[in-house]
């Protein structure tokens, strides 16, 4: 550590190069993976907020809420952890404001899950043309008490509540009554909702024409889920290989550069591991130091980027990327030891 | 005393007609509180000998008895232990690390052998001697070639060394200087009991040894 420290401590422009360089490498991968998340969660914020453990839809919606529907019959007989909900694509359309895709959430009001809802201003729905609205639509000017209507009905639906992270497939929900999806959907007989959730892992319908799958086989088969989360993951994992190279790259020319006097120190009877141990603990100030100011950019982008930007920065997530980053530097780091321990001292003895 | 003896040590660079037969049948000894002197032309050899001597290369034959014990009986980790507490190198190149402050080379002495160095009035005495005391701070980068040099021959005393290998120590002094650095090796060896030998080009040092030798040109 006491050479690592004070070549750092000489050799500042160098230095601050290489911190620099793992800086912009490590606030990629934050802010990457802070939009990874928050793309995830906003395609499943809602239903993470329900509570759900299973749902039951129609065995041939595959596997999508909004092309279930069950009759009475094969919604069964509920119990408390059980409740129903009618899922509609809709769009929303008010004087003054551009139209705005949404997602409408039925639910009955003494059942589990518009219970669980929390709401982040005004009252929960007590009528059948009142809505709690995600606070997207907030962004987009609608406050409480502004009226909208939804697809071709003729009603006026008044927001009487905002609520936090409700959203499924990036797209806004709005929460209404059961009997309102009833009329958005025109159903007069026959369904009497999309899914039955329970809130047990226990729950497992058997009716004819249903079937029960996890909360996390829904959220898989949401349009687009996978490939997007897909995405993301390949991207910050070839980011990360490719730092790694970068980085052991950078350490393999700073290591080779000191060759000449770690060939002195050798001849001095320095141990070997002396001279690893400088150029390990020098990688871990360098990786470290670029580690903590990396974390720091980001938690300021975190404070002063807009809220429309879905990015989600979860700590402990963070913490783990930042690890890795450092073990593989770290590994990186590992790979010019070889050259310093096979480091030479005759080749520092000048003259014949 | 003897600090260290050569016997029969011959070294050979090369095969076929690259051969190059540097050292032959060389025996040699130098015994504690002397100070020897080897000369010779360049090409001699007077370095891969000085080499030799130190452990860093195994002669192609021959053996190198130091404190009684030959170097092919001794471990390569053996080996560095018994540079770092026994013997000083004086490099031709005087290599002192560029981020390191004069005071920290010999900081970085004592992070890895804490004990037997120099006392702090001792290197004091030696800094003083070599007229680089003044010089802790700098970094060698700040220094002329003749400090670098002092600070080296310095920092090759600190670890207190009972053998002190010099190649070329005088190389970028000037006149007063070389008497300076020529009486501190003599007073090492009669003063502190040490071994000292010298390989050098530069005759100025003659009247501060015990022993010359001279080598002949390699074939």
């Amino acid at each position: 550590m006491f050479l690592a420290l004070k070549e750092i401590k000489k050799e500042k422009f160098r230095s601050g190069l290489i911190i620099a360089m793992i800086v912009l490498i490590s606030y990629l991968i934050f802010i990457l993976t802070s939009l990874a998340l928050g793309m995830a969660r906003e395609n499943t914020d809602a239903i993470n907020s329900w509570g759900v453990a299973k749902i039951t839809l129609s065995s041939n919606a595959n596997v999508d809420m909004r092309q279930s529907f069950l009759t009475q019959k094969q919604a069964g007989t509920l119990s408390k952890n059980e409740a129903y909900l009618g899922e509609t694509p809709v769009v929303a359309e008010a004087k003054g404001h551009q139209q705005q895709s949404a997602f409408f959430v039925g639910l009955k009001s003494t059942q589990f899950i518009a219970k669980k809802i929390k709401l982040e201003s005004g009252h929960r729905v007590r009528h059948s043309h009142e809505v709690v609205v995600d606070d997207a639509l907030k962004l987009k000017g609608y406050q409480l008490g502004d009226s909208f209507k939804l697809n071709d009905d003729k009603t006026k639906f008044t927001i009487v509540g905002f609520t936090k992270r409700a959203k499924l497939n990036v797209t806004p929900v709005i929460y209404g009554q059961l009997g309102t999806w009833r009329a958005l959907r025109g159903i007069k007989m026959g369904p009497v909702t999309s899914v039955v959730a329970s809130k047990t892992n226990q729950y497992q319908s058997h009716q004819d024409g249903t079937k029960t799958y996890t909360r996390q086989q829904i959220i898989n088969k949401l349009p687009g889920y996978q490939a997007q989360i897909l995405t993301f993951v390949l991207m910050i994992g070839f980011l990360m290989v490719i730092s790694m190279i970068i980085i052991a790259v950078f350490l393999y020319i700073l290591t080779l550069q000191k060759l000449p006097n770690y060939a002195v120190l050798r001849a001095q009877g320095i141990p070997s591991k002396v001279l690893v141990g400088a150029t390990i603990s020098q990688s871990f100030l360098l990786v470290a130091s670029g580690l903590i100011i990396g974390t720091v950019l980001t938690a300021v982008t975190g404070l002063v980027i807009p809220a429309q930007v879905p990015m989600a920065f979860n700590i402990p997530l963070l913490a783990v990327v930042g690890l890795v980053i450092l073990v593989m530097a770290l590994i990186g780091s590992l790979i010019p030891v070889k050259t310093v321990l096979n480091v030479d001292p005759v080749s520092v003895m000048g003259g014949e | 005393m003897s600090a260290f003896s050569v016997k029969n040590v011959n070294q050979i660079f090369g095969s076929g007609t690259a051969k190059v037969h540097v050292l032959h049948d060389v025996n040699f000894e130098a015994e504690s509180g002397t100070l020897s002197l080897i000369m010779g032309p360049s090409g001699s050899g007077k370095t891969t000998f000085l080499t030799i001597i130190g452990g860093l290369l195994t002669p192609t034959s021959g053996t190198v008895t130091v404190n009684g014990i030959d170097y092919n009986q001794r471990s390569k980790k053996q080996r560095d232990a018994l540079r770092l507490e026994a013997i000083g190198f004086v490099l031709q190149a005087y290599h002192l690390l560029p981020y390191l402050t004069v005071a920290d080379q010999f900081t970085l002495v004592d992070k890895v052998k804490p004990k037997g160095n120099l006392t702090k009035a001792e290197l004091n005495q030696v800094l003083e001697t070599l007229g680089i005391r003044s010089l802790l701070h700098k970094y060698p980068s700040e220094l002329s070639s003749g400090q670098q040099q002092r600070v080296a021959i310095a920092r090759a005393l600190y670890p207190n060394p009972a053998i002190i290998l010099a190649d070329e120590p005088t190389a970028a002094l000037d006149g007063p200087r070389v008497k300076v650095v020529g009486s501190l090796l003599k007073s090492l060896a009669t003063d502190h009991h040490k071994a000292v030998v010298v390989v050098t080009h530069d005759s100025r040092l003659i009247e501060f040894t015990d022993h010359l030798y001279e080598m002949q040109e390699a074939y």
